[in-house]
């Protein structure tokens, strides 16, 4: 029953948060340029806008198709639940669970890539082998933080990993820890299609890697693939902003005011890059993933010369 | 206290020569250059807990003055002159040397730790710091094929240096370490000077090329 509650609370904030965040972000970019933008609760009307509306599917599409959105969606929300936000332990937790969290994430990725590659529209499917290719850079460096952190917390849980022992760690293994902040950051904005690798704002086909991919669908569906998007960047940021905030109070409300401030600080940073920086060309976007890996491997490098 | 301080810039110095190596224009390397000189130029500070005597204070002055002012400035001058492409050209990819410049960021620690070497040290990240930069600034000045960003390979081999100096020395024997920021300057000063020269000298031979093969089309 705790068990219970704990994971609709989870939910429940989740749920709230991540278009909150994509509204934040929207506006940040607004204000920067001077606009008023759109009200931050706008993706929340887009979304309800989404649903009311029917799924439309091309003849050539199969099944795959059908069920994506729902793996997607599906695969994102249970992620969210082995990340420490209302519970200082999450409401999923157990040893090994980053693996979980990976393989988790491939799954939803695996179903995008292949509901892109079933409607037979080469525009997608170029977005799909993009995003393969970039996912291929993005996990091994995301993986090689993992390292670190377990290394760090002497565990392979995640709410281990970012939870409770963070601040400890800070003063101990600070370089290794700015280090991960780094890496973590590239892998954050890599895998959320932001815009030094992919602007979510354009829909010109050539360029485009997220956006391409969900370009057939229309709907519900399209509602869930979007959700599914700003769940994504909550995780990530979820994942950054306990290592990048160590201050915890011990009690759970003033912790969550502190975590909510992280994540709208967060939302804001993206947003200001997005606004003062153009997407980077294609073939040099793994020259930043592989930077990130590389700053991943010297942390790793870094935080066994601390243990020695 | 004072060794997060010293940690966190020595990790600094090696970040900001894998960004260097990651970077694909000159402005920007040179911009990054001079962050680098900068943290450098600091670390005395943290080294002594900010209890200066007056030759330490003048050596991190003009340290930090040559190296993240006059030296980028120089540099700047040199790429304004020189109607070059503002983008490096590696000899090997940008991704191959940072996946090379890893392992050198690795093998730089594992020769640190079977290092022993006199003088106290008072963080234990400065030593393999101050090798991986002199690694990745060789690395650079290896894999690079135009001259200015050679010059700031050979600059960040030069930080690494003064860094490992650092490490080394209490106190840093001042007319040695005067000698080493002039022979840079003097040295930069002059590669500045005959990337000039180069120019002048080749600046017409493309064009003729172009022109023969406008002739053969026409």
């Amino acid at each position: 029953m705790l068990l219970l509650k704990s994971i609709v609370l989870q939910w429940l904030y989740v749920g709230l948060m991540a278009p909150f965040l994509c509204g934040v972000i929207i506006k940040t970019k607004a204000l920067v340029v001077g606009r008023v933008g759109p009200p931050l609760f706008q993706p929340f009307y887009d979304l309800l806008k989404l649903t009311r509306k029917q799924n439309v599917y091309s003849q050539t599409t199969t099944f795959i198709f059908r069920c994506a959105p729902v793996v997607v969606l599906s695969s994102l929300l249970i992620l969210s639940l082995f990340i420490p936000l209302i519970s200082q332990p999450a409401p999923i937790r157990f040893a090994g669970d980053i693996l979980m969290f990976v393989y988790l994430l491939g799954i939803g990725r695996f179903f995008l890539i292949a509901s892109s590659f079933d409607t037979g529209f080469s525009f997608a499917g170029m977005g799909a082998s993009r995003e393969a290719f970039f996912s291929c850079f993005t996990e091994v460096a995301f993986f090689m933080n993992l390292i670190i952190l377990a290394l760090l917390a002497q565990s392979i849980s995640l709410s281990q990993m970012i939870g409770a022992s963070t601040p400890l760690s800070w003063p101990l293994f600070g370089p290794a820890l700015i280090l991960v902040v780094s890496s973590l950051f590239l892998i954050l904005l890599a895998e959320n299609g932001r815009i030094p690798v992919d602007d979510p704002a354009t829909h010109l086909e050539l360029t485009m890697i997220h956006e391409v991919m969900i370009l057939d669908y229309s709907g519900r569906d399209l509602a869930a693939m979007l959700y599914g998007a700003m769940l994504k960047f909550l995780i990530f940021a979820g994942i950054l902003v306990p290592l990048l905030v160590p201050v915890r109070l011990g009690q759970a409300f003033p912790d969550l005011l502190v975590f909510t401030a992280g994540l709208i600080a967060i939302a804001v940073l993206v947003g200001i890059i997005e606004s003062i920086m153009a997407r980077l060309r294609l073939n040099r976007v793994r020259h930043l993933l592989l930077a990130a890996f590389a700053l991943a491997f010297f942390g790793f490098i870094v935080t066994l010369w601390s243990r020695l | 206290m004072m060794t997060t301080w010293i940690n966190a810039s020595c990790i600094l110095v090696v970040f900001l020569a894998l960004s260097i190596l990651a970077s694909y224009r000159m402005a920007g390397m040179i911009h990054l250059f001079a962050a680098q000189s900068l943290v450098v130029g600091l670390v005395p500070l943290f080294l002594r807990q900010f209890s200066l005597s007056q030759n330490d204070l003048m050596i991190v002055a003009i340290t930090i003055v040559s190296k993240s002012f006059i030296t980028p400035n120089i540099l700047f001058w040199a790429i304004r002159h020189v109607p070059t492409r503002a983008e490096v050209k590696p000899l090997i990819g940008i991704g191959a040397s940072l996946l090379v410049s890893a392992l050198l960021i690795a093998v730089a620690f594992w020769v640190a730790a079977s290092l022993q070497l006199p003088g106290l040290s008072k963080s234990n990240l400065v030593l393999p710091c101050s090798l991986a930069a002199v690694l990745l600034g060789f690395m650079l000045l290896v894999t690079r094929t135009r001259a200015i960003s050679q010059v700031v390979g050979y600059l960040v081999m030069e930080n690494g240096i003064f860094l490992f100096a650092l490490s080394l020395f209490d106190a840093m024997p001042i007319l040695i370490e005067m000698g080493i920021l002039l022979d840079v300057f003097v040295a930069v000063f002059i590669m500045a000077i005959v990337v000039n020269h180069i120019n002048e000298e080749f600046s017409r031979q493309p064009m003729t090329l172009v022109r023969s093969k406008m002739g053969e089309n026409t």
